[in-house]
């Protein structure tokens, strides 16, 4: 066969694409911060056994010891260290983004697919759903979940992403809405070819990109959310969360600033990481959003 | 416009309709026998049992119960809370002002504040000003409201002790008039300025992009070819044409805010709303938590009722486009 006639497989200008999206992402600013920042809080919650001088049970001789060469970040009331206890907090705020993130997609992606794709009464019920849960402010939703059906692990993950899900949604609903009336869909439809088919492998690679940015974003929100149950005392108690060692630092305010400093500056960090992420993210998969700094000139 | 009104309004009205009816039904789901919880840890008596479901009609068909309870709170009857022996409502009523206060107080501070810092980062010629505000949002955004809350408190009210670190007021107040005023303002200006920082720079974000929005327009080219000095061009077509969409949002969130900032509430034990819902959470007290809920969503419900009346009442597209 000749180098002509050669079929090309579509599968690797798909994978194509993606490869070109990262390093494009590698060399915007803020998406390469952004990506290290992740990094680096994903190996420190993957190697916090090892790398944490003390378990998170574990408690020192000393009681509310301020920060030294010792204590890095100082020791609580119980005389845990609190450096140990914001590596192992890494664990769950990450599991808790992600794993919210994820499964926020999976419901929302779905019911924005259905109602984007297929309109009519479906679309109607569907978009009034999702307003139902938009109209309750998010925190008040997810607090509501946790009093009614309790917090372990997998219930907050689960509350977190029933708060952040109407996004996801809305925005895989616009996505299809616009993608649907494109020529190349009455072309596939022309072409006989199966609902499922047109919905996951003409549409979906073309609306995949804005919803990858969103998922980052949700992510983000979805630590923030985790946060703010650890700091009402509401996160599984099993687990170490920074949020929840703010909700300890709350009663030492006056005499531990360091258990309050480090936890909340832990938040931030994970935070202002997805947030440069998707803004790094969104500049590649959408330049025309980098508006122009002119100004009045 | 008044057909306008009231197609939105009658639009509303199902909506607050199914958030009873889903929180009833939550409410029912909860694992656990109300008898058995009234009684405690003892076995319940037979005839006992028969008088409360009597009284409290547990044994009627699922659908009744939900309807006694729809008819109830639209009589605004939200029920008894056994934690605090007092009817859901008064208790609400009685933490509601303090919540509309702290969020207007703040809101007062955030809008001027959000619009000032777009305009400035939006219009300005140094790259260096606006990557300063647009970075300073994006750091502003990610910060914790309450791990803020934490920090103001240890820095403002523990080692300067300008203001007092938690609560309302003094248990017992003797001033009057004006001192009782600045002595309100003391225990507002923690929260207010955690508030302000936080949802101040969501709004400058929104601000920011809705003036390099307007910039772009005809309208602006104009003016400058009329020869129109900057600062009246800001004043008299950026920042009005820019407004609008932050006044939209502004006006949902407030919606919001006024069913509680549950976090900010919290650390500063500001006994509002949110404060209520957290403390019912932990004395699992269900009646005032799906109270509180209900509430808050009729808020969020009435203000965004609110919002679209306004917003049709200053621009004329909207209203003739649905």
């Amino acid at each position: 066969m000749s180098e002509l006639t050669k079929p090309v497989a579509p599968r690797t200008t798909v994978l194509g694409r993606w490869r070109r999206t990262l390093g494009n992402l590698m060399g915007t600013r803020h998406g390469a911060i952004g990506a290290i920042i992740l990094l680096m809080l994903a190996a420190v919650a993957i190697s916090a056994p090892v790398v944490a001088p003390y378990t998170p049970l574990q408690q020192t001789s000393v009681s509310l010891a301020p920060p030294s060469s010792e204590f890095l970040f100082g020791t609580d009331n119980i005389g845990r260290d609190v450096f140990s206890l914001i590596l192992y907090g890494a664990q769950s705020s990450l599991l808790v983004g992600l794993g919210a993130a994820l499964a926020a997609l999976l419901v929302g992606g779905t019911i924005g697919i259905l109602a984007g794709y297929f309109r009519g009464p479906v679309e109607a019920v569907l978009m009034r759903v999702i307003e139902l849960f938009q109209t309750l402010p998010v925190i008040m939703l997810v607090l509501c979940a946790v009093a009614l059906f309790g917090s372990s692990f997998s219930l907050l993950i689960a509350a977190v992403a029933l708060a952040i899900w109407p996004m996801e949604a809305r925005l895989v609903y616009g996505q299809y809405i616009k993608l649907r009336e494109r020529e190349f869909i009455a072309a596939a439809r022309v072409a006989d070819l199966s609902t499922t088919h047109i919905i996951f492998r003409e549409i979906l690679p073309n609306a995949a990109q804005p919803v990858i940015v969103q998922v980052a974003l949700d992510a983000s929100i979805a630590i923030l959310i985790e946060a703010g149950l650890g700091f009402l005392g509401l996160s599984d108690p099993s687990m170490v969360s920074w949020g929840q060692l703010l909700f300890v630092a709350q009663d030492y305010m006056d005499t531990a600033w360091w258990m309050s400093v480090f936890p909340g500056a832990a938040i931030c960090l994970a935070v202002i990481g997805l947030n440069l992420f998707a803004d790094g993210l969104n500049e590649v998969v959408d330049p025309r959003s980098t508006r122009g700094m002119g100004g009045l000139q | 416009m008044l057909r306008f009104i009231l197609q939105r309004a009658l639009y509303a009205l199902p909506l607050i309709f199914v958030i009873i009816v889903v929180m009833f039904t939550l409410l029912h789901l909860i694992p656990g026998d109300p008898v058995q919880s009234l009684v405690g840890d003892y076995p319940v008596p037979p005839a006992y049992r028969a008088v409360i479901e009597e009284k409290y009609r547990l044994n009627d068909p699922f659908v009744v119960q939900v309807g006694n309870y729809v008819v109830a709170v639209l009589h605004g009857d939200f029920g008894f809370s056994y934690q605090n022996q007092r009817p859901v409502l008064d208790l609400i009523l009685e933490r509601a002002p303090r919540t509309i206060l702290l969020a207007s107080v703040g809101f007062a501070f955030a809008i001027p504040l959000g619009m000032a810092i777009g305009v400035v980062a939006g219009t300005t010629r140094n790259p260096g000003t606006d990557k300063f505000w647009t970075t300073s949002a994006l750091i502003a955004y990610a910060i914790p409201t309450f791990w803020l809350g934490q920090l103001l408190v240890m820095l403002f009210a523990l080692r300067f002790g300008w203001f007092p670190t938690q609560g309302i007021g003094p248990l017992i107040s003797r001033a009057h008039g004006f001192d009782w005023l600045l002595e309100k303002a003391r225990y507002l200006a923690l929260p207010v300025l955690a508030f302000a920082i936080h949802e101040g720079m969501r709004f400058a974000r929104i601000m920011r992009a809705s003036v390099i929005d307007t910039l772009s327009q005809g309208y602006i080219v104009t003016a400058r070819a009329k020869g129109l000095s900057r600062g009246q061009i800001i004043r008299n077509h950026i920042l009005r044409n820019s407004s609008l969409p932050l006044v939209t949002i502004a006006g949902y969130s407030f919606g919001s805010a006024l069913g509680g900032a549950v976090l900010l509430e919290t650390v500063f034990t500001w006994p509002g709303l949110g404060l209520l819902m957290v403390d019912s959470i932990r004395l699992r007290d269900n009646l005032t938590v799906i109270g509180v809920v209900i509430f808050s969503a009729l808020a969020v419900i009435v203000m965004n009722l609110i919002v679209d009346i306004l917003y049709a009442l200053l621009d004329p597209r909207i209203r003739t486009a649905g």
